[in-house]
Formats: structure tokens, sequence, C-alpha cells
């Protein structure tokens, strides 16, 4: 019995002494690190200027979309996704938003991100003409499909995923059947990854869906294309495309819908000015970040390394998002 | 000193990152020059996959139904087994499976086709010679353990996606079995008997076909059985790579946990399992008996 209240003492001090550190640091926080690249490195940089440049204390623990939505709005920890993709959770996110649980820092930290049909560059030189995707559809004979040479091949969406649903309903939008298209499922993303590789080392012409920003579009400079119409209003996409073509029988020709992807944080966060500011300011070109990207693959670096290697590369980017004061101290810390 | 026994003398970060990049690029630039030549002798092999799905898929279904009721009564001379596969055909099409099942059939027979062509010589091979053992065996092993996508990558960066990698995927999976038993089957045939054989003047030919393979069937039908098997249940991987076929929906069902989606098409693909095994067998065995009535009469 001593044993365990004695046990109970000490778990006390800890935890005292504990708070107190706590206190005594006014800027210490949690930041989910994502389990994709792109938020790994962003988390990491992050770190990297908060800790260095404004003193802050950040513990980073591993997260996925849901999950990290759900125990940030559940529980306020983490405080920080540096990189939350929220279409997935658009309806939740809101009531949050509304709420006031949770707040936007910045929508849109990465420019130039999102999904849509992609074509090799190396294409796109040998046929300036192509403008936008209707362009490339009147020419199927470019991208011959394998098991039907006669036909031309568009690389879609994993089956299973929720872009197969979507990609099957612009494949009918756009008439492509009758253009001369067939819809290849390449099974995973190591058969589509697989596929966009082999056209790209080989010099083949390569049509299909991809998103950026990710290590293969930036290695093989992919080119997104335009679709060449608007798009269609969120009523069609969401009742329409993204239902395929057994939950809607007549979709209409659309841009892709816009990916939203914001740096999300708690109410505690939002208290913290300095912090506010800076990842108000915190955007990513879109090209630079695909091509950290590239770098970490070649290196096959983590995203701790990634992060020094932006901030030693590319001082001219960073230097906009912080204070004079705060630059000074990073660059003497790096 | 005691450095050295408590930390494991490492490569370097950077000599290993080197390492594997020189790896990577090697197979890089190999793939740019040979890809394409690599693609055309694979060639014909697609075309007959195609051939082949097209026939499945072109021929009226009435027609596929009763070939393989007709198929089945052949190879296994048995009324239940050929109604068995009417129905579960009939069933597979009226639950919208038929098109995914044709698919699948066209990759498998195929599939299967090659694995008993190539593993049987090869086992019959290995049974004769115990140098041509040693070195195929660990081959085996690799082929029946290495985790499928540490070969289909190169696989896809070679031939791109579609049934050529597939069939590849499943060749390698399935043949283990085949080999293994044929080899294991001819190696069990007691002396005595060959030594008979040998007795009555028989050359290597005769000894082969006419009492090594004769003896050793019961082990091969088991390892056709196990191809079989191994076969069907690549499917689903088959289709990670672009594979049409029962694979697609399960993968389907898999990402959206669609139950009945995916038992349905899982069951799809023991069904056809159990008919493509109970033909074989039943053939197999008609084959054994056959032996013995020659032998008591």
């Amino acid at each position: 019995m001593k044993k365990i209240s004695l046990s109970i003492f000490i778990f006390y001090i800890f935890f005292f002494l504990l708070s107190f550190k706590a206190i005594a640091s006014n800027c210490e926080f949690q930041m989910a690190d994502m389990n994709w690249p792109s938020a790994t490195l962003m988390a990491n940089v992050d770190k990297f200027i908060l800790e260095e440049g404004y003193d802050c204390k950040i513990e980073l623990v591993p997260g996925a979309t849901t999950a990290t939505f759900i125990t940030m709005n559940e529980k306020g920890k983490p405080h920080v996704a540096p990189e939350l993709w929220t279409n997935a959770i658009a309806g939740l996110l809101h009531k949050a938003l509304e709420e006031g649980r949770l707040f936007s820092a910045i929508k849109g930290p990465i420019t130039e991100l999102g999904e849509g049909w992609w074509i090799t560059p190396h294409t796109l030189k040998n046929y300036p003409e192509f403008k936008t995707v209707l362009d490339i559809l009147e020419r199927p004979d470019l991208f011959p499909a394998k098991e039907d040479k006669s036909k031309g091949a568009f690389i879609g969406c994993p089956a299973g995923w929720g872009c197969q649903l979507a990609n099957q309903s612009l494949f009918i939008a756009f008439e492509m059947e009758k253009k001369g298209w067939v819809l290849v499922d390449p099974g995973s993303q190591a058969g589509l990854d697989g596929s966009m590789s082999k056209a790209a080392e080989r010099g083949d012409n390569w049509f299909g869906y991809y998103w950026s920003p990710t290590s293969l579009i930036g290695k093989y400079n992919m080119k997104l294309m335009d679709f060449g119409v608007p798009f269609a209003g969120s009523k069609n996409w969401d009742d329409c495309i993204a239902k395929g073509p057994e939950g809607c029988i007549e979709p209409k020709p659309s841009a892709w819908t816009e990916s939203i992807v914001q740096t999300v944080v708690t109410s505690e966060i939002k208290e913290m000015t300095e912090v506010m500011n800076y990842f108000g300011k915190r955007i990513f070109p879109g090209s630079i970040m695909n091509s950290m990207l590239v770098y970490m693959e070649e290196n096959q670096s983590q995203g701790a390394d990634g992060a020094i290697e932006f901030l030693e590369k590319y001082p001219e980017i960073w230097i906009n998002w912080i204070t004079l004061e705060a630059a000074k101290k990073i660059k003497k810390a790096l | 000193m005691l450095e050295f026994f408590e930390e494991f003398p490492e490569m370097s970060r950077g000599d290993l990152r080197d390492f594997k990049k020189v790896i990577d690029s090697a197979f890089r630039s190999f793939s740019r020059t040979y890809g394409e030549s690599i693609e055309n002798f694979f060639d014909p092999v697609l075309w007959f996959l195609i051939w082949f799905e097209k026939l499945l898929l072109n021929t009226p279904w009435p027609i596929i139904i009763l070939v393989v009721a007709g198929l089945c009564y052949l190879g296994a001379r048995s009324w239940k087994l050929s109604i068995g596969s009417l129905l579960t055909f009939a069933l597979i099409g009226y639950l919208g499976m038929w098109e995914d099942t044709m698919s699948t059939m066209a990759l498998i027979s195929v599939a299967t086709i090659l694995c008993i062509a190539i593993g049987i010589p090869l086992g019959v091979w290995m049974a004769r010679s115990d140098r041509v053992q040693a070195l195929v065996m660990p081959i085996l092993d690799v082929m029946q353990t290495i985790p499928i996508f540490v070969y289909l990558l190169p696989v896809l960066m070679l031939l791109g996606i579609g049934k050529v990698p597939g069939l590849i995927a499943v060749c390698v999976y399935a043949m283990p079995p085949i080999v293994r038993l044929t080899n294991l089957g001819i190696r069990l045939v007691d002396k005595g008997v060959l030594e008979a054989a040998d007795a009555f003047g028989a050359d290597k030919k005769q000894k082969l076909l006419g009492v090594q393979i004769p003896l050793a069937l019961p082990n091969i039908f088991a390892g056709i059985n196990q191809t079989i098997m191994m076969a069907l249940a690549m499917v689903v991987i088959a289709s990670m790579i672009g594979v049409r076929g029962l694979g697609i929906p399960v993968l389907q069902a898999i990402q959206n946990q669609y139950l009945a989606l995916g038992l349905m098409n899982g069951l799809a693909i023991v069904a056809l399992a159990i008919i493509f095994d109970r033909v074989l067998q039943g053939y197999g065995k008609r084959l054994q008996k056959d032996r013995e009535v020659k032998k008591n009469g």
C-alpha cells in the first residue's frame, strides 16, 4: 500500500514539473506528421522554422486525414494539421469551423495542387497543338492501347478509389468511347505509377489520371491538361460525376473539382499571433514542392532531412514567410 | 573495441544510398534499352490471351455453359459434376459476373496450361539430376516466398500494366508446386520396379513414360491441384496490375467494404477453382484406374 502511494506521489511531482514546463514556454504544441511525403516535409519545415525562429517547442505525431481530423476536433490534439485535404471531410470540417473548435490558418498552403488528367511532357512538345483535354481526345491514335491498338488508352484511377467513379463519369461525359478511347483500370497505385513511369522513361505517349504534389509528377515533369470546359457546378460534380455511371445517367462534361487543402489549427493555436501570421504566409509554390519530393525520393530521405535541404536551397521563398528577427535566427541555426 | 560489438559495423548511409541508386539506375537504363524488344518477345502470348478472351466473351453463353459441362463429363465422367458446373455458371451469369468470369477463365486456363507445360518437364529433369535439383530448389523457394510486388515493379517498368505481367505474376507463384511434386513423385518410385524395368531391357524413354510417370501420377496430380488453387488465388493480385476479371470487383469491395460484392466475386473465383480442379483430378483418377485395370487384366 505504501509503495503505491509513494509512486502516486512521484507521479504527481512529475506531473507538476511537466505542467510547469508547459507554462514556461508559451509556444508548445503538437503537429500532425501525415503519412504522405509532401505533408511530412511541410510539418518538418514548420517545426524547424517555429523552433529555431520563434522559440516554440513542437512535437510531431503521426497522422492520417480522417484520424487526425477526428482527434483534433474531439480532443484538441494534435494542435495543427499542416496539409489537410478537406474534400473527403468537407461536411464535418464545416461544422467544426462553425462551432469555433477548429480554424483554417491558410487555404492552399501549396499552389498548383490537385487532381486531373496529365500527359507526358515530350508529347506536349511534339504536339504543341494540344491546348486542352478536348484536343487530345481527337487523337486516340497517339496513345494506342496495349490490347487493342486501334483504340486510345486513357489510364483511369485504380479500382475502388473514389476517383475511379469520377473518371468513369467523365469518360462518359466527354463521349470518349465514341471518340475511340478505352478506359484502362490500372488496378492499384503501383499499377498506375508503373504505367506512367514506363511511358515517361521510354518516351511513349501517356494520358491519364494523377495528382500533385507527388514525386512522380515532379520527376517526369508531367503536364496537367486544362479540361477545355469550365467546372460545371458542384451539383453536377457531387450528385452525378462523383457517384459514377451507376448513380448518374447523364453527367455533364466538367473540369475536375477543386481540391481544397488547408492548414487547420485548434483554438489554442489561434491565440498565438506570431504562429498564425507565419502559417498565413506559408505557401509552397507547387513546382518547388514537386522538386523537393523528387529530391527526397532520390535520396530516400526522411522529412527532417528534406526540410533542411529546402531551407538551405530556397531561402528566397521562406524568407517572405517570417519576421526579420526570426530569419536571422534560422540562418544561424542552419 | 567494445563499440564494434555493440553497433553492427554497417555500411555508411551515403554508400548504401549510392549502392541503391546504382541498382535503380542500372535497371532503368536496361529497361530503356531492351524494354521494347522484351515487350515484343511477349507479344505472341498477349495476342493469344486476347484472342482466347475474345473467343470466350463473344461465344453465346449457352454454348459456353454446355461446353464446360461437356468438358466436365469428358474429364471426370461424372454427371453430378457436369450438372453442378452447369448450375454454377448459370448462377454466375445470373448474378452479373459473366464477363469478369470469362476474362478470369481465359487468364487462368492459359496460366495453368503454361505452368503444367513448363513445370512437369522441369520436375522430370530435376528428378533425374541431383545437380539440377540443387540448382532449381532455391529458385522455387524464392518464387514462392518473395513478396509479389518486389518483382512486379520491375516487370511493370519493362512491360507496362496488362495481361502479360499478370500472367507472369500468376505463373511465378503457381508453378512451384507442380515442379516440386513431379520431382518428388518420380524420386519416390520404388527402386525395385525400376530394376525390373531394366531387366526387361527398357530404355530411358520407356522407363520414364511407361514406369516412372505413371507411378508418380498421384503426386503429379496433387501438384496440378495446388497449381490451380494458387493460380486462382492470384487473380486479385493480377488485377492490381490492370488485368480485367473477377479481381477488379474484389479490389473495389475491399477498398469500400462492400461485403456482398466481395463475397460474390470471391465465391465465383472459388467455384472456378473447384470446377477446374475436379475435372483434372477426375481425369487423373481415370488415368490411374486404366493403368490398374491393365495391370490386373
